[in-house]
């Protein structure tokens, strides 16, 4: 085992001008004083135009530049659920799920907060968020109650269930791509985890709100008489969406035996649903694509990629080694913990696009012999992968700015006119982060480092 | 003929810190020209008596309507009492969160199409009249130009029948 660089680099003007632009990245989209994708393209703009990256090298290569695996995956997903939002389906499942609930407070938050997890797994954790919260808004005025409990249980579980799968929250689509890992994995590794975690959730939700959440049986009487199938407004076109998102499921299943990445078959889903759609104007379906995440994401790649290029991230790489003696199981328990926290305090996009090649220096220097997928899947280095994506999705609940989705749930809500104070969401949002990781740091040391299956 | 010559001239006004219960009212009873009582908008001035916004009564519907019904199809989920619930808890807004800021106006030279243009590409019924002196004198309604127009139409029938 080695401690040294590879290859020595050195700290030249590149690689100050290239510290100082992705520090001031970082800082600036920290403060929230600029729109952090305007941050996003305007340093890295800067990477290309100071020559610390070459446009081709931003563009076409897949260590310094844009993942573009990344990019149409989440375009394609986009466009999937942009199609299938007038369906009604979205408001059919949330109804349906109240109703299931029998219009009892508690019952409901726990079905909202199961509902959530399981739909964050299949879709994405913004999307499920953009599409519960409305309907958790106008049961809780149904009800009554207090929609704050609801609103941050549901985001909270929307970031769990999101870590689920390959799909289910952007840390997981980005650590999949760089470390060559497949749906099956995510599925195999943190699936099982993160149903242990919900359950322990569920439990906790109820210690903390189940008493407080009380209703009249009148008012319940206004969530049983909804008619959900009222919200189903176009089925013909709903049969499709489920058809081919059927389809895209088990293409994911199947990706890695077919040799597909999840970009083809997330575009091959995209593009079949446009065509069985008969649309004949793309430009709205196209136009409602998150294009400024779309771009956060570009931007973040060629800056990174800049870092990468001048040997800052493989620097910090030597001291990550250096804290934890290579030790594996400190430094995953590491990466864990502090990937839990930082994300709380970071976006987590950002924060993972730092982490992929830092690990990825890491292991080069661990087992200098090896490349490609033998380096990328070294049994020593996968509890590592899966102690990032723990630690950078579920410390996501940790603050209001962890996660995109909490973003979208605290923004939702002020319009609403119930405003979620930071240290509010703090106040529930930490504990239960801290909670999962603990649960997720003894699985992780049980399954890879006792039981090592 | 230009807006000045239409406009009905401005009686009654909003305040910014009015509560949407005390304006509402006031929209109930406030006198549109001679004889017609209740107006569909007024136009909300600061203490040095310049527009600082209109509140109309879509602004009011805007106040009852939760913003989360806009984000998704949700009318098919509503209960009877819904928009008297909402209106109890809407009452104590002030005007100045609830009205339509950007407020498009037009001079008391203007031109009747200049009038007409505002209305057409704005989808307006009623536009405040601001004097030269940056007050507002009067607002010119829809009913009133089209009034004009049947007018001119009517002179131009009786022109062709001679």
């Amino acid at each position: 085992m080695t401690h040294e660089a590879a290859q020595p680099f050195i700290m030249d003007t590149a690689f100050w001008t290239a510290t100082i632009i992705f520090l001031m990245a970082y800082a600036v989209i920290v403060s929230e004083k600029i729109h952090k994708t305007i941050v996003a393209i305007f340093c890295a703009s800067l990477m290309l135009v100071l020559k610390i990256l070459h446009q081709h090298e931003a563009f076409h290569v897949e260590e310094f530049g844009v993942d573009w695996n990344v990019i149409f995956l989440l375009i394609s997903m986009m466009v999937i659920i942009n199609l299938m939002r007038p369906t009604g389906v979205f408001e059919y499942i949330a109804i349906k799920s109240a109703k299931w609930g029998r219009g009892e407070p508690f019952r409901i938050m726990a079905i909202f907060a199961i509902v959530t997890a399981v739909l964050s797994a299949l879709l994405d954790n913004v999307t499920t968020v953009l599409l519960i919260t409305p309907v958790t808004l106008l049961i809780a005025d149904a009800l009554e109650v207090d929609p704050i409990p609801y609103l941050i249980s549901c985001v909270l579980a929307s970031n769990i269930g999101g870590t689920a799968t390959l799909i289910g929250d952007p840390p997981n689509i980005m650590i999949a791509s760089k470390a060559q890992l497949n749906f099956m994995d995510f599925i195999y590794h943190l699936s099982p985890i993160v149903i242990i975690i919900m359950v322990f959730y569920v439990f906790a939700i109820k210690l903390i709100w189940g008493k407080k959440l009380v209703t009249r049986d009148e008012l319940k009487q206004r969530i049983m008489s909804m008619n959900e199938n009222e919200a189903i407004k176009d089925p013909v076109m709903l049969k499709k969406s489920l058809v081919v998102l059927g389809l895209v499921l088990t293409g994911f299943v199947f990706h890695g035996a077919l040799h597909f990445q999840p970009a083809t078959v997330a575009l091959f889903g995209a593009g079949l649903l446009l065509l069985l759609s008969k649309t004949h104007e793309p430009h709205h379906i196209l136009a409602e694509v998150e294009w400024p995440t779309i771009f956060f994401f570009i931007g973040l790649f060629i800056i990174v990629g800049g870092v990468v290029k001048v040997g800052l991230i493989k620097w910090m790489s030597v001291q990550v080694l250096d804290i934890t003696q290579g030790n594996l199981f400190a430094t995953s328990m590491v990466i864990m913990w502090f990937s839990a926290f930082a994300s709380a305090i970071v976006d987590n996009i950002p924060y993972v696009a730092t982490m992929n090649p830092l690990i990825v220096d890491m292991a080069g220097q661990l087992w200098p012999d090896l490349s490609g997928v033998q380096l990328l899947h070294h049994p020593d280095l996968m509890p590592i992968w899966w102690s990032l994506a723990l630690g950078a999705c579920l410390g996501g609940n940790g603050s209001a700015i962890g996660a995109s989705a909490n973003v979208i749930v605290v923004g939702m809500s002020e319009k609403a006119g119930k405003k979620i104070s930071f240290m509010k969401f703090m106040a529930y949002g930490m504990p239960l982060m801290i909670m999962t990781v603990i649960i997720s740091t003894v699985y992780v040391w049980l399954r890879y480092y006792v039981l090592k299956i | 003929m230009k807006a000045k010559d239409l406009m009905i001239p401005l009686r009654e006004y909003l305040r910014p810190d009015t509560t949407l219960r005390e304006a509402a009212n006031i929209l109930r009873t406030a006198n549109r020209g001679e004889e017609k009582v209740g107006v569909k908008g007024l136009p909300v001035l600061d203490e040095s008596g310049k527009m600082i916004g209109f509140l109309s009564i879509g602004d009011i519907l805007k106040a009852v309507f939760p913003s989360y019904m806009s984000l998704m199809d949700l009318g098919d989920f509503t209960w009877d009492g819904m928009v008297e619930d909402m209106a109890k808890k809407a009452g104590g807004k002030k005007v100045s969160d609830m009205m339509t800021k950007k407020v498009i106006s037009v001079n008391e030279d203007s031109s009747l199409m200049e009038c007409v243009d505002h209305m057409l590409k704005n989808n307006v019924k009623r536009l405040p009249v601001i004097s030269k002196d940056g007050g507002v004198t009067g607002i010119l309604y829809e009913r009133d130009v089209f009034f004009a127009i049947t007018k001119a139409m009517l002179e131009e029938n009786q022109g062709g029948a001679k």
